[in-house]
């Protein structure tokens, strides 16, 4: 589910962009730490590989076929920090050359998809991926990567006040468990084929010092099973939580702006004009200085990596 | 094949074409927010005049960059299938205005983003999102994407035709089908990693140090100035115009 620009209210893109931004910057930060620049073209061209994957066909009866996504197998194979990065530039591609996804809604759906998706799929082979659960796990995590990017999407489309009477809810998390049950199976059966090729290409599960993985990880799969709890229990409480989340992201605006609105136009464009705007200014100030911090520091962490 | 095109159009030389990309995304920055920031307006008149406020801005640029406006315009209705469906579930869920909302917001915002790509070629607007900021690994990883995707879907195509071919007529049973099928994608899989180990020879045999090269730094110049004087006053007075409902 790619979030188009518009659906999501000013104050959920604006918290979505200013948690993936930083987020993203962590990851990307660690996986430049890992990786020789010398593997960044095969980090690209496995990319590109996710996209045409998706031309080829699975049969899944009734008619129907199903397509690779690629998250938890992009984790599999290239460790789960290259993986959130290769997922971003596939998203960043869609947003822009292909008007798949929004621009201002890219922080969203990084963070459905990329961060929570591959993360949420990384999770159960990186605890199982060296026991005898191992295809299990492979199956879970492709299962996982799906269901926690539909359902992450789901829950934000309802916060910002997007009407949906509770029986489009129960049919689209249906349908998203059956493509999730889809996508483990498409994830299984390829990785299997593609450690017959060459086992090299499937990365074992790495036992270092990955705690940020595992973190953003399990928060992404807690965030997932809230929302869908909450979803299907009560889904006028996320709508609720979203006018609330509006309140404070309004009041937190105005509060700043106060003095200055009055003899420019009224209150009532500062109000919601500014809005967008000051989120943007902030996230783009927090993320640089953000990666000013990370970049002073990262002689030390490089030494304790 | 429509990006292909879209390739194309970016290789213009109009004004909008020569501007800076830097100036252009924070442009298409403000463009996106002032749009999605406008309190919808209350009668259908009102909507009308907001949504083709916006749409005639973004027409009065399409002319200026010289590009065919109806292939664009269809070309940004890949929003469309994703807006629609959940349009349409608002509008049976008793909010019509809002269904309209949804609609025309969302394609206007895919156009806004399609005018910019069809005016600056791919790697020129990576490099100015770097300078913007992005994680140098992204743009790198953005900027071999976008290189080999056409290449390796080309590869997947033609793998589909043999796959087409060799069982052409017959009704194989659902196991096999799917086992061939994981086993096209593993060979795909295989082919993108020789192919990425080539590049990577290629690019040691010509000097590649393990470093990529920074590239010559974007520079600003007074008519990127007034380009984006000019947008900000234009935005802005639009989005103050829509003030209040």
């Amino acid at each position: 589910m790619h979030i188009p620009d518009n659906f999501l209210s000013t104050p959920v893109w604006t918290l979505m962009d200013a948690i993936s931004i930083p987020a993203f910057g962590l990851i990307a930060r660690r996986a430049s730490r890992n990786l020789d620049e010398s593997r960044i073209p095969l980090l690209g061209v496995l990319g590109a590989f996710v996209f045409a994957a998706q031309m080829i066909n699975f049969p899944v009866g009734i008619g129907t076929s199903g397509h690779l996504v690629g998250a938890a197998l992009l984790a599999c194979t290239l460790g789960p920090a290259a993986a959130v990065v290769v997922m971003t530039a596939i998203l960043a591609i869609q947003a822009f050359v292909f008007q798949d996804g929004g621009i201002l809604a890219l922080g969203a759906n990084v963070f459905n998809m990329a961060i929570g998706g591959v993360l949420a799929g990384y999770l159960p082979y990186r605890i199982w991926g060296a026991t005898k659960a191992r295809r299990f796990a492979i199956f879970l995590g492709g299962f996982l990567s799906v269901m926690v990017g539909a359902c992450l999407a789901l829950a934000e489309l309802l916060i910002s006040g997007v009407p949906m009477p509770r029986p489009v809810i129960l049919v689209s998390v249906g349908l998203f468990c059956v493509s999730s049950l889809i996508e483990g199976a498409i994830t299984l059966s390829v990785i299997e084929a593609i450690g017959r090729l060459n086992p090299g290409w499937v990365r074992g599960p790495s036992r270092g010092n990955n705690r940020i993985v595992l973190l953003l990880g399990g928060v992404a799969l807690i965030l997932t099973v809230a929302g869908f709890l909450i979803a299907s229990t009560a889904p006028d409480g996320l709508e609720r939580l979203g006018q609330q989340l509006g309140m404070t992201a309004r009041s937190a605006f105005q509060a700043p702006l106060a003095d200055y609105s009055a003899p420019i136009a009224g209150s009532v464009w500062a109000k919601r004009a500014s809005a967008g705007l000051a989120g943007l200014v902030g996230i783009y100030g927090a993320c640089l200085l953000l990666g000013r911090l990370v970049l002073q520091r990262k002689g030390v962490r490089v030494e304790s990596a | 094949m429509h990006h292909v095109r879209v390739d194309e159009w970016s290789r213009g030389t109009s004004y909008i074409h020569s501007r800076d990309p830097r100036v252009k995304i924070l442009v298409l920055l403000l463009f996106l927010v002032a749009l999605t920031t406008t309190p919808p307006a209350r009668s259908l008149p009102g909507f009308l005049l907001q949504i083709f406020t916006y749409a005639g801005l973004l027409w009065i640029g399409t002319a200026t960059a010289g590009l065919p406006a109806g292939a664009l315009e269809l070309r940004a209705m890949a929003v469309l299938p994703f807006s629609a469906v959940f349009a349409l579930i608002t509008w049976l869920a008793g909010d019509p205005s809002r269904a309209l909302l949804l609609v025309t917001r969302s394609y206007l915002s895919a156009l806004a983003v399609l005018l910019v790509v069809a005016t600056t070629p791919i790697p020129l607007l990576l490099r100015g999102l770097g300078a913007l900021g992005a994680p140098r690994i992204l743009v790198l990883i953005v900027q071999f994407l976008h290189r080999y995707l056409f290449v390796i879907s080309e590869q997947a195509q033609h793998m589909r035709s043999a796959a087409a071919c060799r069982q052409a007529g017959t009704k194989s049973r659902r196991l096999s089908t799917f086992q061939a099928a994981s086993g096209a994608v593993s060979v795909l899989f295989a082919r993108s990693y020789n192919r990425a180990e080539g590049i990577h020879r290629a690019m040691l045999s010509r000097g590649f140090q393990g470093q990529f090269a920074q590239g010559t730094p974007l520079r600003l110049t007074s008519g990127d100035g007034v380009f984006a004087v000019l947008m900000l006053a234009m935005i802005c007075s639009l989005r103050l115009a829509f003030l209040s409902r």
